[in-house]
Protein backbone atom coordinates (compact mmCIF):
# COMPACT_ATOMS: atom_id res chain seq x y z
CA UNK A 1 0.00 0.00 0.00
CA UNK A 2 1.02 3.39 -0.69
CA UNK A 3 -0.32 7.19 0.34
CA UNK A 4 0.46 10.14 -2.09
CA UNK A 5 -0.35 13.44 -2.86
CA UNK A 6 -1.34 14.76 -6.09
CA UNK A 7 -1.18 18.54 -6.85
CA UNK A 8 -3.26 19.05 -10.01
CA UNK A 9 -2.85 22.19 -11.89
CA UNK A 10 -4.70 23.40 -15.34
CA UNK A 11 -8.16 25.01 -15.98
CA UNK A 12 -9.88 23.08 -12.99
CA UNK A 13 -12.46 25.79 -12.31
CA UNK A 14 -15.48 23.70 -13.31
CA UNK A 15 -18.11 22.14 -9.69
CA UNK A 16 -17.87 18.95 -11.58
CA UNK A 17 -14.27 18.22 -11.08
CA UNK A 18 -14.57 17.31 -6.91
CA UNK A 19 -16.98 15.01 -7.32
CA UNK A 20 -15.70 13.50 -10.72
CA UNK A 21 -12.26 12.61 -8.57
CA UNK A 22 -14.70 10.84 -6.03
CA UNK A 23 -16.29 8.79 -7.79
CA UNK A 24 -12.71 8.08 -10.01
CA UNK A 25 -10.96 7.22 -6.57
CA UNK A 26 -14.19 4.82 -5.29
CA UNK A 27 -14.10 3.05 -8.87
CA UNK A 28 -10.73 2.46 -8.64
CA UNK A 29 -11.58 0.73 -4.78
CA UNK A 30 -9.04 3.69 -3.50
CA UNK A 31 -8.88 5.21 -0.45
CA UNK A 32 -8.77 9.41 -0.42
CA UNK A 33 -10.37 12.90 -0.71
CA UNK A 34 -9.79 15.54 -3.23
CA UNK A 35 -9.70 19.88 -1.98
CA UNK A 36 -9.36 22.88 -3.32
CA UNK A 37 -6.05 24.98 -2.41
CA UNK A 38 -5.74 28.52 -2.10
CA UNK A 39 -3.83 28.57 -5.34
CA UNK A 40 -6.33 27.19 -7.68
CA UNK A 41 -4.78 23.79 -7.49
CA UNK A 42 -6.73 20.41 -6.88
CA UNK A 43 -4.95 18.43 -3.93
CA UNK A 44 -5.85 14.49 -3.80
CA UNK A 45 -4.45 12.08 -1.01
CA UNK A 46 -4.38 9.04 -2.03
CA UNK A 47 -3.79 5.38 -0.37
CA UNK A 48 -3.94 2.25 -2.31
CA UNK A 49 -1.81 0.01 -4.43
CA UNK A 50 1.38 1.32 -6.75
CA UNK A 51 -0.52 0.10 -9.83
CA UNK A 52 -4.10 1.69 -9.06
CA UNK A 53 -2.07 5.17 -7.94
CA UNK A 54 -0.60 4.84 -11.36
CA UNK A 55 -4.21 4.07 -12.66
CA UNK A 56 -5.81 7.33 -10.93
CA UNK A 57 -3.06 9.66 -12.54
CA UNK A 58 -3.95 8.77 -15.66
CA UNK A 59 -7.71 9.47 -15.29
CA UNK A 60 -7.15 12.58 -13.90
CA UNK A 61 -4.92 13.38 -16.48
CA UNK A 62 -7.53 12.75 -19.01
CA UNK A 63 -10.92 14.24 -16.46
CA UNK A 64 -14.00 15.07 -17.12
CA UNK A 65 -14.98 16.96 -20.31
CA UNK A 66 -15.32 20.65 -18.38
CA UNK A 67 -12.03 20.69 -17.43
CA UNK A 68 -8.56 20.56 -19.04
CA UNK A 69 -5.51 19.08 -16.19
CA UNK A 70 -1.95 20.19 -17.01
CA UNK A 71 0.11 18.78 -14.44
CA UNK A 72 -0.24 16.06 -12.14
CA UNK A 73 2.31 16.27 -9.42
CA UNK A 74 3.00 13.32 -7.09
CA UNK A 75 4.81 13.46 -4.35
CA UNK A 76 4.81 10.03 -1.96
CA UNK A 77 3.93 10.63 1.41
CA UNK A 78 3.87 6.81 2.60
CA UNK A 79 4.46 3.38 2.02
CA UNK A 80 3.54 0.49 3.72
CA UNK A 81 4.55 -3.12 2.94
CA UNK A 82 1.65 -5.65 3.06
CA UNK A 83 1.76 -9.45 3.61
CA UNK B 1 -10.30 29.88 -40.75
CA UNK B 2 -13.71 28.52 -40.61
CA UNK B 3 -13.23 28.35 -36.91
CA UNK B 4 -14.18 24.59 -36.96
CA UNK B 5 -11.86 22.72 -35.47
CA UNK B 6 -13.45 19.26 -37.34
CA UNK B 7 -14.11 21.36 -40.67
CA UNK B 8 -10.13 22.36 -40.98
CA UNK B 9 -8.24 18.92 -40.98
CA UNK B 10 -7.44 17.17 -43.88
CA UNK B 11 -8.80 13.87 -44.66
CA UNK B 12 -8.21 11.13 -46.99
CA UNK B 13 -11.18 10.44 -49.51
CA UNK B 14 -9.13 8.37 -52.07
CA UNK B 15 -5.89 6.45 -53.56
CA UNK B 16 -4.59 8.33 -56.68
CA UNK B 17 -3.72 4.98 -58.30
CA UNK B 18 -7.31 3.69 -58.12
CA UNK B 19 -9.36 7.02 -58.73
CA UNK B 20 -11.16 5.87 -62.07
CA UNK B 21 -12.23 7.88 -64.63
CA UNK B 22 -16.08 7.65 -63.04
CA UNK B 23 -14.74 8.92 -59.84
CA UNK B 24 -15.56 8.50 -56.14
CA UNK B 25 -18.70 8.95 -54.63
CA UNK B 26 -18.35 8.82 -50.93
CA UNK B 27 -19.07 10.51 -47.76
CA UNK B 28 -17.06 12.32 -44.89
CA UNK B 29 -17.91 14.03 -42.09
CA UNK B 30 -21.50 12.99 -42.83
CA UNK B 31 -22.03 14.74 -46.01
CA UNK B 32 -21.91 13.47 -49.35
CA UNK B 33 -19.09 14.22 -51.67
CA UNK B 34 -17.75 13.32 -54.52
CA UNK B 35 -13.65 12.93 -55.49
CA UNK B 36 -13.21 12.76 -59.69
CA UNK B 37 -10.31 13.95 -62.21
CA UNK B 38 -10.52 17.63 -63.47
CA UNK B 39 -9.86 19.32 -66.83
CA UNK B 40 -6.74 19.48 -65.13
CA UNK B 41 -6.00 16.30 -64.53
CA UNK B 42 -5.44 16.75 -61.07
CA UNK B 43 -7.72 14.95 -58.57
CA UNK B 44 -10.96 17.21 -57.97
CA UNK B 45 -12.78 17.61 -54.76
CA UNK B 46 -16.46 18.55 -54.13
CA UNK B 47 -19.26 18.55 -51.63
CA UNK B 48 -23.15 17.79 -52.31
CA UNK B 49 -23.37 21.72 -53.29
CA UNK B 50 -20.72 21.63 -56.09
CA UNK B 51 -18.99 23.27 -54.02
CA UNK B 52 -15.22 22.71 -55.08
CA UNK B 53 -13.37 21.67 -52.15
CA UNK B 54 -9.07 22.06 -51.13
CA UNK B 55 -7.17 19.25 -52.60
CA UNK B 56 -3.92 18.15 -51.77
CA UNK B 57 -2.17 14.59 -53.41
CA UNK B 58 0.45 13.00 -51.11
CA UNK B 59 1.20 9.60 -49.70
CA UNK B 60 -0.72 8.36 -52.53
CA UNK B 61 -3.78 9.56 -51.50
CA UNK B 62 -6.24 12.80 -52.65
CA UNK B 63 -6.64 14.76 -49.16
CA UNK B 64 -9.30 16.99 -48.41
CA UNK B 65 -10.44 19.72 -45.91
CA UNK B 66 -14.15 20.70 -45.57
CA UNK B 67 -13.41 23.95 -44.46
CA UNK B 68 -10.47 26.39 -44.53
CA UNK B 69 -6.93 24.31 -43.57
CA UNK B 70 -5.82 25.38 -40.67
CA UNK B 71 -2.56 24.10 -41.45
CA UNK B 72 -0.41 22.42 -44.63
CA UNK B 73 -0.81 18.78 -44.76
CA UNK B 74 1.43 16.80 -42.51
CA UNK B 75 5.14 15.93 -43.63
CA UNK B 76 6.27 12.50 -43.42
CA UNK B 77 10.21 13.15 -44.73
CA UNK B 78 10.60 9.15 -45.42
CA UNK B 79 8.27 9.76 -47.72
CA UNK B 80 10.86 11.35 -49.70
CA UNK B 81 13.86 9.13 -48.87
CA UNK B 82 15.27 7.32 -51.65
CA UNK B 83 15.26 3.26 -51.69
CA UNK B 84 11.81 3.09 -49.69
CA UNK B 85 9.36 1.20 -51.35
CA UNK B 86 5.53 2.84 -50.89
CA UNK B 87 3.16 1.16 -50.57
CA UNK B 88 -0.90 1.50 -50.72
CA UNK B 89 -2.57 -1.01 -49.06
CA UNK B 90 -5.75 -0.12 -49.80
CA UNK B 91 -8.81 0.54 -47.77
CA UNK B 92 -10.96 -1.36 -45.40
CA UNK B 93 -14.34 0.10 -44.19
CA UNK B 94 -14.77 -0.48 -40.51
CA UNK B 95 -18.16 0.19 -38.76
CA UNK B 96 -16.88 2.06 -35.63
CA UNK B 97 -15.36 5.80 -34.60
CA UNK B 98 -12.61 6.93 -36.54
CA UNK B 99 -11.06 8.30 -33.19
CA UNK B 100 -12.00 4.65 -32.18
CA UNK B 101 -9.71 3.48 -35.50
CA UNK B 102 -7.01 5.58 -34.85
CA UNK B 103 -6.91 4.71 -30.95
CA UNK B 104 -6.57 0.97 -31.65
CA UNK B 105 -3.49 1.28 -33.98
CA UNK B 106 -2.32 3.14 -31.02
CA UNK B 107 -2.44 0.70 -28.88
CA UNK B 108 -0.02 -2.10 -28.17
CA UNK B 109 -1.21 -4.46 -25.43
CA UNK B 110 -3.95 -6.21 -28.03
CA UNK B 111 -1.12 -7.05 -30.53
CA UNK B 112 -0.62 -10.78 -28.65
CA UNK B 113 -4.58 -11.45 -28.39
CA UNK B 114 -5.78 -10.44 -31.75
CA UNK B 115 -2.46 -10.97 -33.67
CA UNK B 116 -1.62 -13.44 -32.21
CA UNK B 117 1.89 -15.54 -33.28
CA UNK B 118 2.70 -12.23 -35.60
CA UNK B 119 2.63 -8.96 -33.78
CA UNK B 120 2.38 -10.68 -30.48
CA UNK B 121 2.30 -13.80 -28.74
CA UNK B 122 2.07 -15.25 -25.05
CA UNK B 123 3.70 -15.00 -22.78
CA UNK B 124 5.45 -11.86 -23.82
CA UNK B 125 2.78 -9.78 -23.02
CA UNK B 126 3.89 -7.37 -20.95
CA UNK B 127 4.25 -3.42 -22.10
CA UNK B 128 7.19 -2.52 -20.88
CA UNK B 129 7.40 1.97 -19.55
CA UNK B 130 7.65 4.36 -22.61
CA UNK B 131 7.64 7.76 -23.25
CA UNK B 132 4.24 9.65 -24.67
CA UNK B 133 4.46 13.26 -24.82
CA UNK B 134 2.22 15.92 -26.45
CA UNK B 135 5.03 17.98 -28.56
CA UNK B 136 3.43 21.63 -28.34
CA UNK B 137 6.28 22.96 -31.07
CA UNK B 138 4.60 20.60 -33.80
CA UNK B 139 1.24 20.12 -32.20
CA UNK B 140 1.44 16.06 -32.34
CA UNK B 141 0.98 13.39 -30.03
CA UNK B 142 4.60 11.34 -29.66
CA UNK B 143 5.15 8.09 -27.83
CA UNK B 144 8.67 6.93 -28.20
CA UNK B 145 10.91 4.18 -26.40
CA UNK B 146 8.09 1.64 -27.09
CA UNK B 147 9.63 -2.27 -27.07
CA UNK B 148 7.51 -5.32 -27.49
CA UNK B 149 8.48 -8.68 -28.33
CA UNK B 150 6.77 -10.06 -31.96
CA UNK B 151 7.26 -13.30 -33.26
CA UNK B 152 6.93 -11.60 -36.67
CA UNK B 153 7.72 -7.84 -36.85
CA UNK B 154 7.56 -7.54 -40.62
CA UNK B 155 7.25 -9.42 -43.96
CA UNK B 156 10.72 -9.45 -44.29
CA UNK B 157 11.42 -10.52 -40.60
CA UNK B 158 13.21 -14.30 -40.31
CA UNK B 159 12.22 -14.90 -36.69
CA UNK B 160 10.73 -13.33 -33.49
CA UNK B 161 12.61 -10.12 -32.50
CA UNK B 162 12.12 -7.41 -30.17
CA UNK B 163 10.97 -4.57 -32.10
CA UNK B 164 11.00 -1.07 -31.09
CA UNK B 165 8.28 1.47 -32.09
CA UNK B 166 7.31 5.33 -32.25
CA UNK B 167 4.21 5.76 -32.72
CA UNK B 168 3.25 9.88 -33.86
CA UNK B 169 -0.29 11.20 -34.16
CA UNK B 170 0.16 14.12 -36.50
CA UNK B 171 -3.55 14.92 -36.89
CA UNK B 172 -6.96 13.51 -35.46
CA UNK B 173 -7.67 10.95 -37.50
CA UNK B 174 -4.29 9.75 -38.92
CA UNK B 175 -1.48 7.73 -36.97
CA UNK B 176 1.97 7.03 -38.19
CA UNK B 177 4.02 3.79 -36.75
CA UNK B 178 7.72 4.26 -36.89
CA UNK B 179 9.35 0.36 -36.17
CA UNK B 180 12.49 -1.60 -36.50
CA UNK B 181 13.81 -2.48 -39.69
CA UNK B 182 14.94 -5.97 -40.09
CA UNK B 183 16.63 -5.53 -42.87
CA UNK B 184 17.88 -1.90 -42.72
CA UNK B 185 19.40 -1.43 -38.77
CA UNK B 186 19.20 2.31 -38.12
CA UNK B 187 16.36 2.77 -40.30
CA UNK B 188 12.27 2.91 -39.17
CA UNK B 189 9.92 1.11 -41.83
CA UNK B 190 6.75 3.53 -41.91
CA UNK B 191 3.62 2.31 -41.90
CA UNK B 192 0.60 4.59 -41.58
CA UNK B 193 -3.22 4.55 -40.90
CA UNK B 194 -5.04 7.76 -42.80
CA UNK B 195 -8.83 7.29 -41.39
CA UNK B 196 -11.33 8.92 -43.71
CA UNK B 197 -14.36 9.49 -41.11
CA UNK B 198 -17.69 8.80 -42.91
CA UNK B 199 -19.88 9.06 -39.93
CA UNK B 200 -19.15 9.55 -36.29
CA UNK B 201 -19.62 5.53 -35.89
CA UNK B 202 -18.67 4.58 -39.69
CA UNK B 203 -14.94 5.26 -41.31
CA UNK B 204 -13.08 3.87 -44.03
CA UNK B 205 -8.96 3.03 -42.80
CA UNK B 206 -6.48 3.77 -45.55
CA UNK B 207 -3.29 2.03 -44.58
CA UNK B 208 -0.16 3.28 -46.42
CA UNK B 209 3.64 2.14 -45.72
CA UNK B 210 7.07 3.66 -46.54
CA UNK B 211 9.42 0.35 -46.39
CA UNK B 212 12.95 -0.91 -47.18
CA UNK B 213 12.28 -3.78 -48.56
CA UNK B 214 13.64 -5.16 -51.77
CA UNK B 215 12.87 -8.77 -51.68
CA UNK B 216 8.67 -9.35 -50.66
CA UNK B 217 6.16 -9.30 -53.53
CA UNK B 218 4.26 -6.08 -53.48
CA UNK B 219 1.20 -8.76 -52.95
CA UNK B 220 2.54 -10.24 -50.04
CA UNK B 221 3.06 -6.72 -48.06
CA UNK B 222 -0.42 -5.75 -48.71
CA UNK B 223 -1.87 -9.20 -48.05
CA UNK B 224 -0.06 -8.76 -44.56
CA UNK B 225 -1.21 -5.79 -43.49
CA UNK B 226 -4.83 -6.26 -44.62
CA UNK B 227 -4.51 -9.61 -42.56
CA UNK B 228 -3.18 -7.05 -39.46
CA UNK B 229 -6.14 -4.89 -40.48
CA UNK B 230 -9.27 -7.28 -40.56
CA UNK B 231 -7.90 -9.01 -37.32
CA UNK B 232 -8.59 -5.51 -36.09
CA UNK B 233 -12.19 -5.21 -37.41
CA UNK B 234 -13.72 -7.88 -35.80
CA UNK B 235 -12.60 -5.87 -32.49
CA UNK B 236 -13.03 -2.33 -33.84
CA UNK B 237 -16.76 -3.15 -34.42
CA UNK B 238 -17.53 -4.26 -31.04
CA UNK B 239 -15.80 -1.91 -28.62
CA UNK B 240 -18.25 -0.42 -26.42
CA UNK B 241 -19.14 2.46 -25.86
CA UNK B 242 -18.82 2.90 -29.72
CA UNK B 243 -17.11 6.27 -29.61
CA UNK B 244 -13.82 7.40 -28.17
CA UNK B 245 -15.01 9.08 -24.61
CA UNK B 246 -12.73 11.99 -23.81
CA UNK B 247 -13.37 11.09 -19.96
CA UNK B 248 -12.48 7.95 -18.55
CA UNK B 249 -15.90 6.87 -17.17
CA UNK B 250 -16.09 3.72 -16.57
CA UNK B 251 -12.81 2.99 -18.27
CA UNK B 252 -9.61 2.00 -15.91
CA UNK B 253 -6.98 3.29 -18.08
CA UNK B 254 -3.70 1.30 -16.77
CA UNK B 255 0.25 2.16 -17.68
CA UNK B 256 0.17 0.51 -21.16
CA UNK B 257 -3.04 3.01 -22.23
CA UNK B 258 -0.86 6.16 -21.89
CA UNK B 259 -0.15 6.76 -25.64
CA UNK B 260 -4.39 6.60 -25.70
CA UNK B 261 -4.97 9.02 -23.18
CA UNK B 262 -2.40 11.42 -24.33
CA UNK B 263 -4.05 11.40 -27.80
CA UNK B 264 -7.60 11.74 -25.87
CA UNK B 265 -6.55 14.43 -23.99
CA UNK B 266 -4.81 16.17 -27.15
CA UNK B 267 -8.55 15.65 -28.81
CA UNK B 268 -9.68 17.60 -26.21
CA UNK B 269 -7.23 20.48 -26.14
CA UNK B 270 -8.20 20.84 -29.80
CA UNK B 271 -11.88 20.63 -29.39
CA UNK B 272 -12.26 17.51 -32.17
CA UNK B 273 -15.25 15.93 -31.12
CA UNK B 274 -16.34 14.17 -34.31
CA UNK B 275 -16.90 10.09 -33.30
CA UNK B 276 -16.02 11.11 -29.67
CA UNK B 277 -18.46 10.46 -26.52
CA UNK B 278 -17.79 13.62 -24.50
CA UNK B 279 -19.45 12.65 -20.92
CA UNK B 280 -19.01 9.18 -19.38
CA UNK B 281 -22.07 6.89 -19.94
Amino acid sequence: MATEQFLIAGELRADSFLPWIERHIRRLGLHGAASWRADGQVEIILSGPPDLIDAMELGVSLGPIDVWVETVGRRPLANTETA
Amino acid sequence: MSGDPILDEWYPVALVSQLGPLGRDTRLLGQPIRVYWGTDHQPQVSDANGRALPVTCRYGHVWTCPGTPSRPLFDIPEADQPGRRLVDVGVVRVKCSPLRAVENFLDIAHFPFVHTDILGAEPHTEVGRYDVQIRDEVDEVWATKVQFYQPQAAKSAAGGITTEYMYRVPAPTVAVLYKTCPPRPGEWDVITLFVQPLEQDLCEVWPWMALFDDTTSLTDLIHFQQTIFVQDRSILENQLPRLLPLDPGMEIPTRADMTSIAYRRWLKRRGYSFGAQLVAA
